[in-house]
């Protein structure tokens, strides 16, 4: 079966054991951009084992029945080709970008791994990874000022239990309990080609790549038990205030709030995307504007102070974060930044939301400016919404939405009642314990 | 049936060529395009030689400080970019040792009208007193937020720690610098050196449809000729060599580090031969650094190390973050790898990895607007061949094993490192002496901006 789209002549495939293939033109030649997405991600982990999803990424490098513990990287990269993989809450993706007649060397590295990574798994490679990973989490959240924000953003938005509870990298507890049975039980209940999307964006005739990948993939099974991912129902707001507020060693106080609202790809999503576009981004946003730029409250962060958080199977976050400027108070700027996101409940006019489309269109195009980003997008849209078409009819949905909509949300969802707030303070120059309010 | 494939013999790459500039001469200027049919997205860049080198040593920062205030644009008060979103662009700018590069990335189709508004930006901005002000001080506000990452606090001490002169200090110019400039001075310098100066216009993107000679006018207008300039080498910094610097950070549980020393200049290095040979000890994943600190020793999250390669000198360096127990060990470890790649030189499989990746591997890295658009931009600032990108490929596609074992010796030099960390003195600075690779001193890393 074939489609092919009139905008961007895509075309979808899907094999006998499952496995979806999706093609696009790359506007440079000679190149082919793979993107595998598969549909486990840390929402399918439980208690105990936060973290396993994306340790499990590191390990799909780690060598499978044919290709020996770093084979897989240096297949690429001495192919100049870019490669790597990323995890989130609801998918784990896995691509490289090489040459053209590179093609099938990586659809070949990819199925292996699919297929026999349980026999490359040993003790020695899980505890390795295990610490990279626990060094992966010192370096991007213990490390760094605010770096445990995000963590503590999730678990105020979504209750103790909750798929998105906690964040992708996991507690360093549970990694340390990770052990190899569970890696091999893992990747036989989630890892399948009847759980996969791969996205091919080269020069190739659509045809010919279906070709290429059931002659590589088409040979594997479905999974026999497909796995079921833990419920992640939530109706209704967050029951805020909600809040915390953390004091270590920070150079400045900083402001992080969240507003829960629609799971992204509803209207509802897109409506409040929009309205944060309105408030925080770009230099023409309301928050950079005021705060930033006349009452000097705020450091200068280019205009990126709102955005949303997309979650596809639960309700997603909007969240705002501003860090404050010499001689401001936390407080200060919180109310600071509390003005103006109410104010959206005021009114908004033509002329922002207007900007406000054409910074989400813009930011659009760029991500699918580039082979690799086409192919991601594309696979991300396959693999959620089970529509590639929608990489670029997506903007048209924000055309569609006008200023009264945008009010209207802002003022069902941008209340009190459905905030969190994660504030830091540094600590005193004598040194002092963390604090909970 | 088994249910998988044997391994896929890999055919021939088709042979890459560098896509052919087309160049106009419009006034004073010189407008460099690449045509990609189909890419609807384009990069404009605007390259002038007003970078940090070009600054007096009494206003360093005023080119990162000029740079950031043309944002608020012609009309001032931040007013540029809100105008630039309504056509979808996005301003673009940087300032390198070497250069005050300024432009937009814009759709294809708006390129005529984001131009427009780039170029009054550029030439006429407001730089009202103000705004100059506000950007200053948030830039010294910056400083401070960054230097709270141990990783920008390791990588802000090398050029102090290699140089005397400009390059002691950071490009931005660093706090006390900044609080000098007065939006007189940077008036001036804009008035000097940017709003005088016609400069390069790289152009990439779908070009059907696009006037570059109108473009060209628009940007350059009554600007002059870009000046020639000289280079002087700078003077190193004083001090035993090798040497350890610990800057200490309290509580951290990870160091950054950086092992740095300097190198020869962009047009005296032989770059085939120098990239090639940091490729094999730390330019990808699978280079032996990686492979020892993280895929055998778990010490870090990843380590890699390049060559930062000016007009007039360079820089060599090797970084990563570790975990802070593991600091003293992953110094020497970092240092026996690179005796090794001296004493050894490199494996055929290695020598077949630098070669391919840098030839065949060109259609991946130029396949977006922004990196063509690089690779030209480059060119314009090191007084670069047309073919420059080719030359290169020719360049590896004839390397030896032996180029590279002479690389190591002739680019490497341990006893030259100055050791840099990032970290919690306490638990490391024993540990370093322990080593014995020189001097372990300890300092604030605030006082040495404050």
């Amino acid at each position: 079966m074939a489609t092919n789209g009139a905008a961007g002549n895509i075309s979808q495939f899907r094999l006998d054991n499952g496995l979806r293939v999706v093609t696009a033109p790359a506007a440079t030649g000679q190149v082919a951009a793979l993107n595998l997405w598969y549909g486990v991600g840390s929402r399918h982990e439980v208690p105990g084992r936060t973290g396993f999803a994306h340790l499990f990424e590191h390990l799909m490098f780690q060598g499978s029945g044919n290709v020996a513990k770093g084979e897989h990287f240096d297949a690429v990269e001495r192919l100049g080709g870019d490669i790597n993989a990323s995890t989130s809450t609801d998918r784990t993706n896995y691509y490289e970008t090489v040459p053209e007649h590179a093609l099938d060397l990586v659809l070949w590295l990819e199925a292996d791994r699919l297929a026999t990574l349980r026999d490359g798994m040993t003790q020695e490679v899980l505890d390795n990874q295990r610490d990279v990973v626990k060094n992966e989490r010192r370096q991007r959240y213990d490390n760094v000022p605010y770096g445990t924000a995000f963590e503590r953003i999730l678990a105020l938005g979504y209750p103790e239990g909750h798929p998105y509870h906690h964040p992708t990298i996991g507690s360093m507890a549970d990694l340390d309990a990770a052990d190899l049975d569970y890696v091999l039980s893992f990747h036989e209940r989630h890892y399948g080609p009847d759980n996969l999307v791969v996205t091919v964006v080269s020069n190739l005739e659509p045809g010919d790549v279906r070709d290429r990948v059931e002659r590589y993939f088409g040979g594997i099974p479905a999974r026999e038990v497909v796995a079921e991912a833990p419920d992640a129902t939530l109706e209704g707001l967050i029951g805020g205030p909600l809040r915390e507020t953390v004091t270590e060693k920070v150079p400045a106080p900083a402001v992080f709030l969240g507003y829960r609202v629609g799971n992204y790809g509803s209207r509802d999503f897109d409506v409040m995307h929009l309205a944060s576009a309105v408030l925080g981004q770009g230099q023409g946003s309301r928050l950079y504007r005021r705060l930033v730029v006349e009452r000097g409250l705020a450091s200068d962060d280019g205009g990126g102070a709102a955005d949303l958080l997309p979650f596809r199977y639960a309700p997603s976050l909007m969240l705002v974060s501003m860090i404050a400027r010499e001689g401001v108070s936390g407080d200060e700027l919180e109310a600071a930044i509390l003005e103006e996101v109410q104010g959206l409940a005021d009114g908004i006019s033509e002329e922002e939301l207007e900007r406000a489309r054409a910074v989400l269109e813009r930011d659009h195009l760029q991500s699918i400016s580039t082979p690799g980003g086409l192919a991601d997008a594309l696979g991300s849209c396959t693999q959620l919404f089970d529509d590639p078409e929608l990489v670029h009819t997506w903007p048209q949905r924000w055309s569609e939405i006008s200023t009264d909509e945008v009010v209207a949300a802002a003022k069902r969802l941008l209340g009190e009642d459905n905030l969190l707030v994660v504030r830091f303070e540094p600590e005193a120059k004598t040194g002092s314990t963390p604090v909970e309010a | 049936m088994s249910m998988l494939q044997p391994r896929p013999t890999l055919g021939d790459a088709s042979p890459y060529t560098f896509p052919k500039a087309r160049r106009l001469q419009v006034g004073g200027g010189t407008v460099v395009a690449i045509d990609v049919p189909g890419q609807p997205y384009a990069a404009v860049r605007l390259v002038q030689p007003a970078g940090g080198t070009s600054e007096p040593l009494d206003q360093m920062g005023v080119a990162a400080l000029a740079n950031e205030a043309l944002e608020d644009g012609p009309e001032g008060n931040s007013s540029l970019a809100p105008a630039l979103e309504q056509y979808g662009a996005e301003w673009v700018s940087r300032v390198t040792w070497d250069s005050f590069v300024t432009g937009v990335d814009a759709p294809a189709s708006r390129i005529a009208d984001a131009t427009a508004l780039f170029a009054e930006a550029v030439r006429a901005p407001a730089l009202r007193d103000d705004d100059v002000i506000r950007r200053r001080d948030q830039l010294v506000e910056r400083f401070w937020l960054e230097a709270s990452m141990a990783s920008t606090v390791a990588a802000r001490a090398i050029g102090g720690q290699l140089f005397t002169g400009r390059y002691a200090t950071p490009l931005s110019g660093g706090p006390a610098n900044l609080q000098q400039l007065t939006p007189e001075i940077v008036r001036e310098f804009h008035a000097g050196s940017v709003a005088a100066v016609a400069g390069t216009l790289v152009v990439v993107g779908d070009l059907s449809g696009v006037d570059l000679e109108k473009i060209g006018r628009t940007v350059f207008g009554d600007a002059q000729p870009t000046p020639s300039r000289s280079t002087t080498a700078p003077e190193g910094a004083p001090g035993e060599l090798p040497r350890v610097l610990v800057l200490d950070r309290p509580g951290s549980v990870q160091s950054a580090l950086v092992l740095a020393h300097r190198a020869p200049a962009r047009s005296e290095i032989d770059l085939p031969r120098a990239n090639g040979m940091s490729d094999v000890l730390g330019g990808m994943f699978t280079s032996r650094l990686n492979m020892e600190l993280r895929e055998r020793l778990g010490y870090t999250y990843g380590v890699g190390c390049r060559f930062d390669l000016r007009r007039d000198s360079g820089v060599f360096f090797i970084s990563t973050q570790v975990e802070g127990p593991t600091t003293a060990h992953s110094v020497t470890a970092s240092l026996e790898q690179i005796e090794r790649l001296r004493n050894e030189g490199v494996t055929d499989g290695e020598l077949s990895a630098v070669r391919e990746s840098n030839t065949v591997g060109l259609p991946v890295g130029y396949s977006t607007a922004r990196s063509l658009a690089s690779a030209l931009v480059e060119a314009v600032v090191h007084d670069l061949p047309e073919d420059h990108v080719d030359q290169l490929r020719a360049g590896f596609e004839r390397i030896t094993a032996e180029d590279l074992h002479q690389a190591a010796r002739d680019y490497l030099h341990p006893s030259e490192f100055v050791i840099i960390v990032a970290g919690d003195a306490k638990e490391v600075a024993g540990p370093l002496e322990e080593i014995g690779v020189g001097p372990v001193t300890v300092r604030d890393p605030e006082a040495l901006w404050a």
